[in-house]
């Protein structure tokens, strides 16, 4: 997928909600901000630090959620965070937290293969805030979640910074401040009010605060740096 | 420090699978035994024939092996994300391939503890300990080598077929040296026989640190590129 020139700034604890028609290339936008893959060319910026060059130290800062989920069949809940939580030099003992957050504690000693798809999904989020990171990348993070599932995605956003891909425009619209809307690989404008001709639209939102849930409770979005 | 946590983490992570999941190793196991089986029948071995053919066989049985254990290592990885959600980490490529590396050697090594007292029953080989340090001196540089290939062949739809066609060429200068020492091992010569001539042992030693340092510097590259 191509992506075309895209001028992005999020600010410190803004969401944004990636929207798009499959192949719209919001996999790829995604990736290039969780530093799966490098951009051909031009710049990219993240949390103030060159992400083609200074990847590692990046990624301490960046929790990922793809469509693979990237977790191993033969370990249990609790042993893929705690292997996980070794990468990033942390104790084994942020793994039973991280777990209880996503509301897996009962089935910490399950194999992987052993959950549903919904709670794999949970896993795979859990382990991208095991390091506490201030920016949240999520492809589809609500594929497979139920009703609970995905009332949990507003604690995890608690704080964070999120670009998040969804096919959801109610969900995108209870959790996130702005949207992006691409189409074939650019930006077709933003998809919750009117559409624009050309030129660096995506810039934070001035004064953006707590968004309702569609449930009626409230995000707890931070403000805007 | 940290490179040697990861590292530990990573492999005792694959061990841990391996032994759950029982992919690899019974296949393993029953291709040793099989080969030595077919071997037997093939070369119509007996008592005098048995020992002086043994030298090529264990080389034979071992590469190929080998090439079996090492396709996976990566491939399984691949097959479920996991890679990229380990390389999303500050962990760092190169201890991610230590220990992937590592997690490899232990296993190859599993197998020789299978092929080489096989071979004793099968092919009245006389194993000592002359041809057990030549094994596990060419195990380490082989599996360094062979899972860089394996981690480039599995970004590939062919990997299968290129890992052989990449990890052989390379692999001749264990065989050579180390069929030469097994051979001297085998007609009774003990660790200092060959020294005089040639110090295999201290030629595979060089190989070994050679293919390590030079495999962990190339694995940024190929992981993470």
């Amino acid at each position: 997928m191509v992506l075309g020139p895209l001028d992005l700034e999020l600010a410190a604890g803004e969401r944004l909600a990636v929207l798009g028609d499959n192949g719209a290339g919001k996999t790829t936008l995604l990736r290039l901000l969780a530093t799966a893959a490098r951009p051909a060319a031009g710049r990219l910026e993240l949390l103030g630090v060159e992400a083609t060059r200074e990847r590692e130290r990046l990624r301490a800062r960046l929790g990922y959620v793809g469509h693979q989920l990237g977790l191993y069949p033969a370990l249990t809940a609790l042993e893929n965070l705690e292997f996980f939580a070794r990468l990033h030099g942390l104790g084994r003992e942020r793994a039973r937290p991280a777990l209880e957050t996503v509301g897996l504690g009962g089935v910490a000693h399950r194999r992987l293969e052993q959950l549903s798809r919904g709670q794999q999904q949970r896993l795979a989020l859990a382990r991208s805030v095991l390091h506490d990171p201030e920016l949240l990348v999520l492809d589809e993070p609500d594929a497979s979640l139920d009703a609970e599932g995905r009332d949990l995605l507003g604690a995890l956003f608690e704080g964070r910074s999120v670009v998040m891909a969804t096919h959801d425009l109610a969900l995108a619209r209870g959790l996130c401040h702005r949207a992006l809307r691409l189409r074939a690989g650019r930006e077709a404008g933003d998809p919750w009010g009117a559409p624009r001709a050309g030129g660096p639209s995506v810039r934070p939102r001035e004064g953006a605060g707590p968004v309702p849930l569609p449930n009626g409770r409230a995000a707890g979005a931070r403000a805007l740096g | 420090m940290r490179f040697a946590g990861v590292m530990l983490a990573v492999a005792a992570k694959d061990l841990r699978c391996e032994l759950r999941g029982k992919e690899l190793l019974p296949a393993l196991t029953q291709f040793v035994v099989l080969s030595l089986v077919i071997a037997g029948f093939a070369f119509d071995l007996d008592a005098s024939s048995g020992p002086r053919l043994s030298p090529g066989i264990l080389w034979l049985v071992l590469v190929f092996a080998g090439l079996l254990a090492f396709g996976r290592t990566f491939a399984a990885e691949r097959d479920v994300g996991s890679l990229e959600a380990m390389l999303l980490t500050p962990a760092g490529a190169p201890a991610i391939f230590a220990g992937k590396a590592l997690g490899a050697t232990v296993l190859l090594v599993a197998c020789e503890a299978v092929l080489l007292p096989a071979m004793a029953v099968f092919l009245a080989s006389p194993i000592s300990p002359a041809v057990v340090a030549t094994v596990l001196l060419a195990t380490v540089g082989m599996a360094w080598l062979g899972c860089l290939f394996a981690a480039l062949a599995a970004q590939t739809r062919a990997r299968e077929l290129l890992l052989p066609v990449l990890a052989l060429p390379l692999w001749i200068p264990f065989v050579v040296v180390g069929s030469r020492a097994v051979q001297v091992a085998m007609s009774g010569g003990g660790f200092g026989a060959w020294a005089p001539a040639g110090q295999p042992y201290a030629v595979l030693l060089d190989f070994d640190i050679l293919f390590l340092v030079v495999s962990s510097l190339a694995a940024r590259f190929v992981l993470d590129d």
